[in-house]
């Protein structure tokens, strides 16, 4: 029994961090209708930017706080030098100039940081573990889940009570009617889009000192966000976090029973899901 | 272009003059692969980012049998279709109910799917370690092992292939996928039944990558795990897309320029995928059409008009 | 689409044309290509570069000349992939010549690759864990230079448990491939003899980096100690998480095949505190051979070389002391010249068995040393045994070499 509260303690640590990408992806998807392949390396490029900010800086809370916003500011770019030109472009097109940027972005990790991955420990204050009764377990996952639980919960406030998050929201259910509105849709797009970007960077600088870095450290995470996205319903942010959560803790359980099998479970249990539910567990569309 | 045909008879004949026949046969068999896609893609419409599933699923099963039973070239390649074709008929069921990004999305979390479950069963498909030892059994006296031998039987079968994909595209068939493709609403209130139509693209598509998949595998004598993996999926969808998936030709084109230039960059520049990814950048923002509409630009002196709507 | 002009077709064939030669138009040379198959990317990224130093150090020892013939050494990376691997194995034999190739490090992708040396008649050398180069898959052209699997889990068990003779119940955490599977079958039937009680044996794919599903299995098994089956990356993020969890270093860890230095040093010394390590070669190995290597390596690279280098120089070296034996630099007279070929090298005595194309060597067994003990930073751990037992003949898969 206590293997398995501990495998679900893993999996509500590594759902949050799946929450958090599923989130920004859906924002990304929701908000701009493209398929964003780049969301993966977005992330890894935010664990990477962590660990260097954080070794220049010599402190981890500095690097936290700056590398995302880094992120945010190259999503900013990306969607106002490229993605803004492509919105009526098609998806084949859309899916190729993001997946042109993630291997820009993959190779441009190599070729900045080395291709050997490499390891970036928690500040010394979050080092070691504690005893939780039914297991040992690290104070850094710990944090980490509630860094990610406090993410979500601000993003989520940031959706549904400020008028840009409504706004935003908006643009998700009715692009033409926010810009008949007088709403400059492309300002909302970019922003949609760094916000997107933001949240990959730092689930992916949150991620650094428990999983290393390492250039391909992206690629797993495109395909889960994917699946998040597609259990919570595209653009259904509550469904993302759910959703999230949900295969973080799937995983885990699995994990505890036939480990070999705990990740193609996230993809058989989307495959099930949406045979049975076409729109996702929540989606409405 | 007067006879498109021609020319890709020629390019068969000369193409083992400028680069190795295995990687002469690679680039027609991953013309074939393509071609399965284009149906899919610039045909109907369709972006579908998992034909690795079937590809690979083929080749594995193909592989298996060549290897442990024996079984003759004609008939692993016969595996190879059906195999690709019905791995495609169950991954099309789910995924033709969706449009726009939801059915991309689920066609390469399908992928994901596929491609852990070779990764898991280990038994089978050798997981990470891939399925050495596809052999290439001489048949009715013709040695495969040959590699210029090998390289006139893909050729054939690519020919014969494209000439299959050319009347189908040419078929009633073809015409209702392109309805489809522009206008969706429209072509079910005629009286097609859509999600019917979808699926049989996503089969016969299926078929010439599994088809692909098998002469994949007896090319290299292995079935590597990146054969099912979304990265085969993605390299398929950015050859025809640089092809030019407007046309029959496009996914050959996009297949030569891409099987070549990964030959020859990789060993020249190790970090060669970043120009790659400079070169879709670039495609998308200038040249949409892909080698097929910039050649039309830079050589005809009229104007094109668009063979295909946006959507 | 627009017309076509002939002038057209002709300028895009000549431009074609520049873009690839095959082999066939190349001038013939003297020189002995030797390909070293070392990965720049993917899961082993970083033991290429090793490898390579390794490899080029015992060229430069003879001055790139072999039989008064200039070798040419030429690399390519495999990704870590079988079939990247595979492909540019056969790119390097049809296009550059290549005759004789070292690598990969990967074992499975070594598997693969075998075949290749196989169909196209080349000495193929390597070192891994899987023991189906000398058994089950073996043949002529493939010769196996790391201990059998067999030999290692015996240095490894039997010493063990000389230390730890209460320590009956194991937990095995392994790489999901061809290395981690034959390790796997070898530590558990050595560990039969010794009444090990095999608790729970998980598998990881290679490349794992989030072992906190499999370090709370671990734990929720109440083992008396964990034995690792993996590797380079795999298995320094295996120790910090065993250690972040609480297991070590109350109960002990033990790494069976391990790079030992590469690996060791990126490990904190509170992690290393109950950590034994098996490996092919450790740096303060007392032989001549090892003495020179290891003071030539450090010199050039400020630190000392671990498996990865370690293993890349000895089989060059032995290759080189095959054409040295065979006065040949024919395929096939080297083949023979190195079925039987005896050596002292680096981890001192080596037999390769003709039968099997396995080589007959000692295997080390490492006891980390607390932080206290060590005397400077690369002090890590003291060479406690080595083993050479050589794998029974009942196991042994390989019943036909077969012919050249």
């Amino acid at each position: 029994m206590n293997l398995l509260f501990g495998q679900i303690l893993n999996g509500i640590a590594t759902g949050m961090l799946y929450a958090l990408m599923g989130l920004g992806l859906s924002l990304i998807t929701g908000v701009l209708n493209i398929p964003n392949f780049a969301h993966g390396a977005l992330f890894a490029v935010g664990a990477y930017l962590l660990a260097t900010v954080s070794g220049y800086l010599g402190n981890f809370w500095l690097g936290l706080l700056i590398a995302p916003f880094g992120i945010a500011l190259l999503g900013l770019a990306i969607e106002y030098l490229g993605v803004r030109r492509l919105y009526a472009a098609g998806h084949d097109y859309q899916l190729l100039f993001t997946f042109g940027l993630a291997l820009i972005l993959s190779e441009g990790i190599i070729l900045v940081w080395g291709p050997v991955g490499f390891s970036h420990l928690p500040p010394p204050i979050l080092r070691g573990g504690v005893d939780l009764g039914f297991t040992f377990y690290p104070k850094y996952r710990l944090f980490v889940m509630a860094a990610a639980g406090l993410l979500v919960v601000l993003t989520y406030l940031f959706l549904e009570k400020t008028k840009y998050g409504a706004i935003m929201r908006a643009g998700i259910e009715n692009k033409e009617m926010v810009s008949l509105l007088g709403i400059d849709i492309h300002k909302l797009f970019t922003v949609a889009f760094a916000l997107g970007a933001y949240l990959a960077g730092i689930a992916g600088a949150l991620t650094a000192p428990i999983r290393g870095l390492s250039p391909g450290m992206g690629v797993d995470m495109l395909g889960i966000a994917f699946v998040v996205v597609a259990l919570g319903g595209l653009g259904n942010l509550l469904g993302a976090i759910a959703a999230g959560i949900l295969i973080g803790v799937a995983q885990a359980v699995v994990a505890a029973y036939w480990i070999e099998a705990s990740t193609a479970v996230i993809f058989a249990v989307m495959a099930l899901v949406l045979l049975v539910r076409p729109q996702g567990l929540f989606g409405i569309r | 272009m007067k006879n498109p045909l021609l020319l890709v008879l020629i390019s068969i004949v000369l193409l083992p003059l400028a680069v190795r026949p295995a990687i002469a046969s690679e680039i027609w068999i991953f013309a074939i692969f393509g071609l399965g896609l284009n149906l899919l893609l610039g045909y109907t419409g369709l972006l579908s980012f998992g034909q690795g599933t079937f590809f690979g699923s083929a080749a594995y099963v193909a592989g298996w049998l060549l290897k442990y039973y024996g079984i003759n070239v004609f008939l692993a390649l016969g595996v190879g279709m059906g195999v690709g074709a019905l791995s495609a008929l169950a991954v099309g069921y789910l995924c033709v109910q969706r449009s726009g990004l939801y059915f991309i999305m689920l066609t390469f979390a399908l992928n994901q799917l596929f491609y852990f479950v070779a990764y898991q069963w280990t038994s089978v498909t050798g997981g990470e370690d891939g399925m050495p030892g596809v052999p290439r059994p001489a048949m009715l006296g013709i040695d495969f092992s040959s590699p210029l031998v090998y390289y006139a039987f893909v050729s054939a079968i690519f020919l014969l292939s494209l000439l299959l994909m050319k009347r189908i595209v040419e078929s009633p068939l073809g015409k209702i996928l392109v309805a489809i493709r522009e206008n969706e609403v429209r072509a079910g209130a005629v009286g097609f039944h859509v999600p019917r139509f979808k699926l049989l693209a996503f089969v016969i598509g299926g078929a010439f990558s599994g088809l692909a998949g098998v002469l994949y595998a007896m090319l290299f004598g292995i079935v590597p795990l990146e054969s099912i993996s979304f990265v085969t999926s993605g390299n398929v969808v950015f050859a025809t897309l640089i092809g030019g998936s407007g046309s029959l030709y496009g996914p050959i084109i996009g297949s030569v320029v891409f099987i070549w230039l990964s030959e020859s960059m990789s060993n020249v520049w190790a970090r060669w995928p970043l120009l790659l990814g400079v070169a879709f950048v670039i495609v998308v923002l200038f040249f949409r059409g892909g080698v097929v509409e910039a050649w039309d630009r830079l050589f005809s002196r009229r104007k094109i008009s668009p063979s295909r709507s946006a959507h | 689409m627009s017309k076509l002009s002939r002038r057209d077709v002709l300028k895009a064939g000549a431009a074609a044309a520049t873009l690839g030669f095959p082999a066939i138009i190349r001038a013939q040379s003297k020189e002995i290509v030797i390909l070293g198959l070392w990965d720049q990317t993917g899961a082993f990224a970083d033991v290429g570069p090793l490898n390579d130093r390794g490899m080029r150090m015992a060229l430069e020892e003879r001055g790139m000349k072999i039989l008064g013939q200039p070798i040419k050494y030429i690399t390519r990376d495999g990704a870590t992939q079988a079939g990247t691997s595979t492909r540019r194995a056969e790119e390097a034999i049809d296009g550059e010549g290549a005759k004789f190739m070292i690598g990969p490090w990967s074992s499975g992708v070594a598997l693969a690759v075998s075949e290749v040396a196989k169909r196209k008649k080349v000495v193929h050398l390597f070192s891994g864990g899987t023991e189906d180069i000398s058994g089950a898959r073996c043949h002529r052209y493939s010769f196996q230079w790391a201990a059998s699997p067999y030999t290692a889990a015996k240095t490894v068990v039997d010493n063990f448990m000389k230390a730890n003779p209460k320590a009956k119940r194991w937990h095995l955490l392994v790489a999901d491939y061809a290395f981690g599977w034959s390790v796997e079958k070898y530590v558990k039937e050595v560990g039969k003899a010794h009444g090990l009680e095999f608790v729970g044996a998980d598998r990881h794919p290679l490349g794992e980096r989030e072992f906190s599903n499999y370090v709370q299995k671990a734990a929720a098994n109440k083992p008396d100690a964990v034995a690792m089956i993996n590797f380079g990356g795999d298995a320094v993020a295996g120790a910090r998480e065993i250690f972040n969890f609480g297991l070590t270093p109350k109960v002990p860890l033990i790494m069976c095949w391990s790079s030992g230095v590469e690996e060791l040093v990126q490990l904190a010394p509170e992690i290393r505190e109950n950590l034994w390590v098996g490996t092919n070669f450790y740096y303060t190995a007392d032989t001549p051979a090892a003495k020179a290597f290891v003071k030539a390596y450090r010199a050039k690279y400020s630190i000392a070389p671990g498996y990865a280098p370690s293993a890349a120089y000895s089989m060059t070296r032995m290759l080189l002391a095959g054409f040295d034996k065979a006065k040949s630099a024919e395929v096939p007279d080297v083949v023979k010249a190195l079925e039987g070929l005896d050596m002292n090298d680096i981890v001192g005595p080596m037999h390769v068995d003709a039968a099997t194309h396995q080589t007959l060597r000692p295997y080390f067994m490492l006891r980390c040393k607390p932080k206290s003990a060590m005397k400077d930073e690369l002090d890590l751990a003291d060479v406690i045994a080595t083993g050479n037992t050589p794998l029974p003949k009942e196991y042994g898969a390989c019943k036909d070499i077969g012919s050249l």
